[in-house]
């Protein structure tokens, strides 16, 4: 059996465990708000945004116009955007997005990525080392735009990847990431980035949605569709890079909340084998002292 | 088409991250892709593109305000405005 003292510096040392947790969970609750906060700022642009292109859909009658995002080439190179954290202690959540790059990369994308024409952008360390460990070469990196997270450093990686497809450069954008349902759930999506299918989707909700066309158009419609499919564009891009910031912390206080309950049992338990220990240490010295003197009286 | 007429419009100034300005005005004058224009009480309703330049806001006590934007979009309706400014350039 293990000497008290041991026992009592085991249990000191899984309470001061559990304190850090502890604190990391109030952490992540307070950067949760923070993060989800965000994602409702978005809303009401994001929204009207919507309503704007599903109007003016309407009014031009069809989705057959001259876009430039839209336009399905043959496949021949995809990039596959990652996007996990810059710090560990969550769980599932960088894993996750491992995983489903690599089932990708084996299944959907199989013949391409033998012949090499798949690329990854991966945004977040974490989801470069679960790449790495997995022996799966990662093309670019960009941790810097968690740091100070706002909507222009957003808009610009977004516009990147734009002109990355416009240019031909890819044929195929995909987004990996987190989607943020509440503090305890975090759905994991593969998103179609580019060619955009927004097009389509706009056209279902035009024909069921009540709309209004009949607006003084300034200049004209291709070209407010031309300004306003980017915009789309990096909304969506904004809004993934928010509801993965958003799940990163919500699965981070979840994991520190079952960490911070786990300390409890095992400090329980360990309370419980440090009493017994002592208890038999006692009996051992009272049965010493009573047979002692039993034989001295003898 | 019948249109309830209205004394006072209602303005919102939205980027991605904040909402910049909300509330009724009495005038608002906007940067568009042909040069800047008015929009008062009661406008027909429209969809433009904004360029670079400065939002005039005068709300219902007179008081102006301005905003600097480097682009976005604008729809007019019912007297509701909604103004999507990619990025305001004071921050």
């Amino acid at each position: 059996m293990a000497n008290l003292k041991e026992m009592r510096l085991r249990i000191v040392s899984v309470k001061s465990t559990q304190q850090v947790t502890r604190a990391m969970k109030m952490v992540s609750a307070a950067k949760l708000r923070k993060a989800q906060d965000a994602i409702i700022q978005i809303r009401p642009y994001a929204g009207k945004l919507h309503d704007i292109l599903v109007n003016l859909i309407a009014q031009l009658g069809s989705a057959d116009f001259e876009n430039k995002y839209a336009e399905h080439k043959d496949t021949k190179r995809i990039l596959i955007v990652a996007i996990t954290s810059n710090r560990g202690l969550c769980g599932g959540f960088n894993s996750n997005v491992v995983k489903k790059v690599e089932e990708l990369l084996l299944t959907n994308y199989d013949s391409y990525y033998k012949r090499g024409s798949v690329d990854i952008l991966a945004i977040g360390k974490k989801g470069v080392d679960g790449l790495k460990a997995k022996n799966i070469q990662v093309t670019k990196t960009l941790h810097k735009l968690f740091e100070g997270l706002e909507y222009r450093s957003a808009e610009v990686v977004a516009q990147d990847l734009m002109n990355a497809f416009s240019d031909g450069e890819y044929d195929r954008i995909d987004l990996v990431y987190n989607q943020f349902k509440n503090a305890a759930v975090q759905k994991l999506v593969v998103e179609q980035f580019l060619p955009v299918e927004i097009m389509e989707k706009v056209m279902e909700d035009s024909e069921t949605h009540h709309y209004f066309s009949d607006y003084i158009l300034e200049p004209n419609v291709l070209e407010i569709m031309k300004t306003i499919i980017p915009k789309s564009l990096k909304i969506q891009f904004f809004k993934s890079i928010l509801d993965s910031v958003a799940s990163e912390h919500g699965a981070r206080m979840t994991a520190m909340h079952k960490a911070t309950d786990n300390a409890s049992e095992l400090i329980r338990d360990l309370h419980l084998q440090y009493n017994k220990a002592r208890q038999s240490t006692i009996t051992g010295e009272i049965l010493e002292i009573v047979s002692g003197a039993n034989a001295l009286n003898g | 088409m019948y249109r309830p007429k209205y004394q006072y419009m209602f303005l919102d100034i939205i980027t991605p991250e904040k909402k910049l300005f909300s509330g009724e005005a009495e005038l608002v004058k906007l940067p568009g892709s042909a040069g800047y224009f008015e929009v008062l009480t009661n406008h027909s309703p429209m969809i433009s593109t904004l360029m670079e330049g400065k939002i005039k806001v005068k709300d219902v006590h007179g008081t102006i305000s301005y905003f600097d934007i480097v682009g976005g979009v604008v729809e007019v309706l019912n007297n509701k405005i909604a103004v999507l400014v990619d990025s305001s350039a004071i921050d």
